[in-house]
């Protein structure tokens, strides 16, 4: 760190290590303007999920007059096959996507992240039962357990769907998180803070924490992308009941119902919500990988 | 050697202990069915004149316990039958073990998922270390994102957008099913040809699902022994590029064979959207709708296969790396 020469009180030390870091986040986001992109794209799904039903009513009008039409002005993809347009369709659904993916990520990071930590700083017997555990949740394949669980389970809110994909995927962030503290714990900082007589709880939310947090945010993220696949995913093939408007309810019909492989009417229809879920990635990849720089010194380009 | 036996010894105890979860989770399932199917069926025997024990015995042949008995005897009853591979009767098709089903199915999805799979493995791993040694060119970084943004579409999407393409706007490629009825089976070439043409679209589909990984993972393997010092040492020493290379290459594809040995297990239950998509009788599709039709001995079956396959292929992969790696070999633990 560069303000070991300015003697000033932690206070303010810490503040210059904050603005360093962001510093530091500001110049790897410049360097390509892509990442600034992937930033955008991620900010607007967050608008359009938070303020977007708010312009339609509850219940999109059918419109007999209009059904399965392919894309025109008055319907930039088309209308679905009662009449409805497909891009409030997309603007709709998006709520339950997204909010049932807020829910996984939250439940996520908070359990994989405390789990790792705990398991990763004990070590010990606890780490070997803990990691046991996780490695047979990783084990069991995680699409065929969710269509077996469709058989009992009706995913009616879209907290009950992101509460559950939570509970099923925190295995691969505690993994992550634990390698991570493991390699952490070993470092000079660490040993000098524990040589200072400083307290478990400072090191681990004073030391360890903030020097994981992009890694945990990067495995956030993913989660993230993994829980919006396996829920439209789930929709999509048709097990579920359409309680709700979400994109994968969508995806079947406009396969299953409307025709969109035969017909090129429902075209529309079906690539609309395609193409929120590869916009979501797109913006997605393009974050991850500014973090993985932010984070990964090694891949940092001279 | 003896570290292999027990390692080896350690995993079969571990996959044991996995299958009896695997197979309680269906059993509960089964067992706390809302309508409770299982029930119904009893007392639709017992109204159709059936004797209590017969229609009893009726059902135990479908589910695989009786209906009646406390839970554990129920639990007792289920696990023994899997322990002689007796997986129950199928409901939705009627009369046929569930065994019987599951190899008819994995057949359909095998050998697509297998082909897919090698394919994205060979070109994933060869861009993958262009990828890594341009990384701060052009190409690099078209390779890297080209990559990511595979690796994170959703196989779904990848397999609609296809469809789009090559089956609805340019219709050059079927997208129906396995193969075209008006071909007899058998070994002649218009069944053949049939059976290919119609797995262009789903292999396709599945190699380009998975080559993202494979990119990745050589890139950021081979990045990672780029910074090692033997590479180093050997460059500092005036080897030729194309030796160096080789060094490169041949310590940056140890990981990526534990991989590939991961992702075989996944295999039987990889492609679930592209069979659906597709129409593809696989194991996939089968899970599907035995879930749709609550056919649940076959529905536990399915799972119970899908998770087994993974647990082998753990098992394969770990004991690869154990004679791979001197390492591990060695006794020092290596997770």
């Amino acid at each position: 760190m560069s303000d070991t020469l300015i003697p000033e009180t932690g206070m303010s030390t810490s503040a210059t290590m904050r603005r360093n870091f962001w510093l530091g986040v500001w110049r790897v986001m410049k360097r390509k303007p892509s990442r600034m992109a992937g930033v955008v794209i991620i900010v607007g799904f967050a608008f359009m999920g938070v303020f977007g039903p708010m312009f339609f009513p509850d219940h999109l009008p059918d419109n007999p007059n209009a059904i399965t039409q392919p894309p025109s002005w008055a319907h930039w993809f088309g209308t679905d096959p009662q009449g409805r347009d497909v891009v409030a369709l997309v603007i709709t659904g998006s709520r339950y996507v997204l909010l049932s993916a807020a829910v996984t990520a939250l439940i996520t990071v908070v359990f994989g992240t405390s789990l790792g930590l705990f398991s990763g700083f004990k070590r010990g017997r606890w780490d070997t039962v803990l990691m046991r555990i996780t490695d047979m949740k990783l084990t069991i394949p995680g699409l065929p357990l969710l269509l077996v669980l469709a058989t009992v389970w009706k995913f009616g809110s879209p907290i009950q769907m992101g509460l559950v994909l939570g509970l099923l995927g925190w295995g691969g962030v505690a993994r992550a998180v634990r390698a991570q503290t493991l390699s952490l714990r070993e470092r000079g900082f660490i040993e000098a803070a524990r040589g200072l007589g400083l307290s478990t709880k400072h090191i681990i939310s004073k030391e360890l924490l903030p020097s994981m947090a992009p890694y945990i945010a990067m495995n956030m993220l993913i989660a993230v992308t993994g829980a919006v696949y396996a829920q439209v995913g789930l929709f999509f093939l048709g097990v579920l009941p359409y309680e709700s408007d979400n994109w994968g309810v969508m995806l079947n019909l406009a396969v299953f119902q409307a025709g969109a492989m035969i017909t090129t009417n429902a075209l529309g229809y079906l690539l609309a919500p395609l193409l929120a879920i590869l916009l979501l990635t797109l913006g997605i990849v393009l974050v991850v990988d500014a973090m993985d720089e932010i984070f990964n010194p090694r891949l940092r380009e001279e | 050697m003896m570290i292999i036996i027990r390692r080896l010894a350690g995993h079969l105890a571990r996959g044991f202990v996995m299958i009896l979860v695997v197979a309680t989770i269906s059993f509960f399932i089964i067992n706390n069915i809302p309508g409770d199917p299982m029930a119904a069926r009893y007392e639709k025997l017992i109204e159709g004149g059936m004797a209590p024990e017969a229609a009893a015995q009726a059902v135990k042949v479908l589910y695989g316990f009786q209906p009646t008995g406390t839970l554990w005897q129920q639990y007792s009853d289920f696990m023994g039958g899997l322990l002689h591979f007796d997986l129950g009767v199928s409901v939705s098709r009627p009369g046929t073990p569930v065994l019987d089903v599951l190899t008819e199915a994995a057949k359909w999805t095998v050998l697509p998922v297998l082909v897919g799979t090698l394919l994205s493995f060979l070109v994933g791993v060869v861009l993958g270390v262009y990828a890594a040694i341009k990384r701060t060119g052009k190409l690099g970084d078209a390779l890297a994102i080209s990559g990511s943004l595979l690796h994170g579409i959703p196989q779904y999407v990848l397999a609609l957008l296809l469809v789009v393409i090559f089956a609805t706007l340019i219709p050059i490629l079927p997208a129906d099913g396995p193969v075209d009825i008006l071909f007899d089976p058998g070994f002649n070439a218009g069944y053949i040809g049939s059976l290919v043409e119609h797995a262009v679209l789903p292999v396709v589909t599945y190699a380009l699902s998975a080559y993202g990984g494979w990119v990745l993972a050589m890139k950021s393997s081979v990045v990672t022994v780029l910074g090692d010092d033997f590479i180093l040492a050997a460059e500092l020493r005036g080897m030729k590029r194309s030796i160096v290379f080789r060094y490169i290459a041949r310590n940056a594809i140890l990981p990526l064979f534990t991989i590939l040995a991961l992702s075989l297990g996944l295999l039987l239950g990889g492609a679930v959207f592209i069979e659906k998509i597709f129409n593809y009788p696989g194991l996939g599709l089968l899970l599907i709708d035995s879930v749709n039709d609550r056919d649940y001995a076959l529905m536990g079956g399915a799972f119970l296969l899908i998770t087994a396959s993974i647990i082998v292929a753990n098992i394969v992969a770990d004991l690869f790396y154990t004679v791979i790696d001197p390492r591990v070999r060695s006794g020092e633990d290596a997770t």
